[in-house]
């Protein structure tokens, strides 16, 4: 039975540890402008991006966009997963590709027609002049505010999906019996159904938060070039700068962080629900 | 269900796939695969040199289109390989310069590239040819613009303050220009710190590439910036009210060039494609629909396109041409402070 996970490992080996330990080795090289790297085993990166007050704030940015989109998307997510995991119809497969749909459309193409949406002369700048609600037009592009919209819009099948899942789990029959206790709607829900769709709200918000934290194209294209995050800074780097060592160091501490707090998010949750 | 029959055909079609990939299938095919950007540059290659030039010649051309980091990690990261994935790169001088200090460009000369002694010779050098050039000036709405500024130290002047906008992309170009603004240049940027500081209190606005500044300019959300003068050509064509100022300060060239790497497969059909890169009716038409300037004596220009496009004789003079080494010594100095101060 064992073999049967060998391909994945294998896959998971060749393509992701070992590129890993490669991209390890060059986070301790040394850059120079003209050749480039310069072979060296040292954690100067490390401490240079950490003590920078820059990288400290783009991490920050990172971490508090990726936490504030997760509970955001959590909030939107649940009472469309909850409709979705009691849905009874012959119509549930559809719904559920519908529900898919967004993530076959790439977030480059998507964000560009947010662009059309948000720009100055966009969608929503000319209804609202058409319609004199405004005169001149609203700042919609290149805000935080657009990037929080624009993530939570991606991420939001992956919460809805992965909750949707659990709750259809949850027998129905514990519903009506605290019902029948006496229990009203919203007692029912924080007693009986948020408890029990716990692990898919652990599972989705942990998912979502590392996606979180990779955001790229969206924070590129409707946050613009002031607004930074992590996987922005690194592509910084890597491309534009053509400095492997500091693009590697910094994609180690965007992994570090996301780790860090995906295993004390689920150690967390893990203890307050075991605890009850 | 799989038959043995469908399992068999299906297996032997994935085999013949995998060996027209092989570089002696590709050697047979006399292909030549071309590191490109995409839009309109590829399209161009593809109408005026690929089909026309190299087909004849019995070389099918494939194109390889992505931006120029892609395709500049691209080539770092390959160069250690025996066998590279591009037999031509086309990158922008100032990365090509980069690439070729990594000793990752076969040598140019004319015997592999015949049409050499067609090209100017302060376009040269040892492992490019220059395929088109255009100069960077300053770009200003016709309609909102009344008096537009001499210089890039015009663009200061607080009356514009808000409506000055610049392409994050070009965040060297644009360093230079505020280097030339402070009495810095080419190979002096000092200068160009205080005076982007300055800037961003005037409110200077950041645009992450060329085509939203251009829809930025277009919606008159701003109505200066500093851009290649081929760029200002082509959104001029796409009907955006622009016209364009040499700065006093000089304008500074920028080449888009092209080098047959260390390790392409097809050495010799990708010098043969270097060579019809600088065919003096492809180059024209590139400047008809590009509004990048020639980089070869014999392409005539008819007077109404080199009346837009080209540089006058006090202004070609002016030329500045980026002090290579130099910008790239103090890249890392320039992304961080670009990074970390102007933008931060």
């Amino acid at each position: 039975m064992a073999l049967l996970v060998l391909p994945a490992c294998l896959l998971v080996l060749g393509l992701l540890v070992g590129p890993m330990i490669v991209l390890f080795r060059i986070s301790l090289n040394q850059f120079n402008p003209t050749q480039l790297m310069i072979e060296a085993f040292s954690f100067d990166n490390y401490v240079r991006a950490a003590a920078d007050p820059y990288y400290q704030e783009i991490i920050l940015t990172t971490l508090g966009m990726a936490l504030l989109c997760t509970a955001l998307t959590l909030v939107i997510a649940f009472p469309a997963a909850y409709w979705l995991g009691r849905l009874e119809s012959r119509w549930k497969s559809l719904v559920v590709i519908a529900t898919l749909f967004p993530l076959l459309v790439g977030n480059v193409v998507r964000s560009a027609g947010w662009m059309a949406l948000f720009d100055r002369e966009g969608l929503i700048n000319a209804t609202l002049r058409g319609v004199h609600l405004i005169g001149e037009p609203l700042t919609l592009m290149y805000t935080p505010k657009a990037v929080v919209f624009g993530v939570v819009a991606v991420v939001l099948p992956y919460m809805i999906l992965t909750i949707a899942a659990v709750i259809e789990s949850i027998p129905r029959d514990l519903e009506d019996a605290a019902a029948n206790l006496g229990a009203s709607d919203l007692k029912t829900f924080w007693r009986v159904v948020l408890p029990l769709s716990v692990p898919g709200v652990a599972a989705g918000s942990i998912l979502v938060f590392v996606l979180c934290m990779n955001t790229y194209a969206t924070a590129v294209l409707l946050g613009g070039p002031r607004f930074k995050m992590m996987a922005p800074a690194i592509f910084d780097q890597f491309v534009r700068g053509n400095n492997w060592p500091m693009g590697a160091t910094l994609a180690f501490m965007l992994l570090a962080v996301t780790m860090s707090f995906t295993v004390f998010g689920s150690i967390a949750f893990a203890r307050h629900y075991s605890a009850r | 269900m799989i038959s043995r029959r469908h399992f068999l055909s299906a297996s032997m079609g994935a085999a013949a796939a995998f060996a027209s990939n092989s570089p002696h299938a590709r050697a047979e095919a006399n292909q030549v695969i071309v590191g490109t950007w995409g839009g309109d540059y590829a399209q161009l290659l593809s109408d005026l040199i690929d089909k026309p030039l190299l087909a004849p010649q019995g070389i099918e051309v494939l194109q390889d289109v992505a931006n120029a980091d892609p395709r500049k990690t691209k080539l770092l990261a390959e160069r250690q390989s025996r066998r590279g994935s591009m037999d031509v790169a086309c990158l922008s001088d100032s990365d090509a310069y980069i690439i070729a200090g990594m000793n990752a460009f076969e040598a140019v000369d004319g015997k592999k590239v015949p049409r050499l002694d067609k090209v100017f010779a302060e376009l040269r050098t040892e492992t490019a040819i220059p395929h088109i050039y255009s100069a960077q000036v300053i770009l200003y709405n016709v309609n909102q613009v009344k008096t537009p500024p001499a210089s890039y130290a015009d663009l200061w002047d607080p009356k514009w303050r808000g409506k000055v906008g610049l392409a994050d992309i070009l965040y060297l170009q644009n360093t230079l220009a505020a280097a030339l603004a402070g009495g810095g240049g080419v190979s002096n940027f000092d200068p160009a710190e205080q005076k982007l500081m300055e800037l961003r209190s005037l409110d200077v606005k950041l645009y992450p590439s060329n085509e939203t500044l251009a829809s930025a300019l277009k919606s008159e959300e701003v109505w200066l910036t500093v851009m290649w003068l081929a760029r200002g050509f082509m959104w001029k064509k796409a009907g955006i009210p622009l016209s364009h100022v040499v700065p006093k300060e000089g304008a500074a060239s920028i080449i888009f060039e092209a080098s047959v790497p260390r390790n392409a497969r097809n050495k010799e059909g990708g010098f043969a494609y270097l060579g019809a890169m600088l065919d003096p009716k492809a180059q024209a038409a590139f400047a008809d629909k590009m509004g990048y300037v020639p980089t070869v004596s014999d392409a005539v220009l008819p007077e109404d396109i080199a009346s837009q496009i080209a540089l006058s004789e006090a202004d070609r003079a002016k030329l500045l041409k980026p002090d290579y080494k130099y910008q790239t010594e103090r890249s890392q100095r320039t992304l961080d402070f670009w990074n970390k101060q102007f933008k931060g």
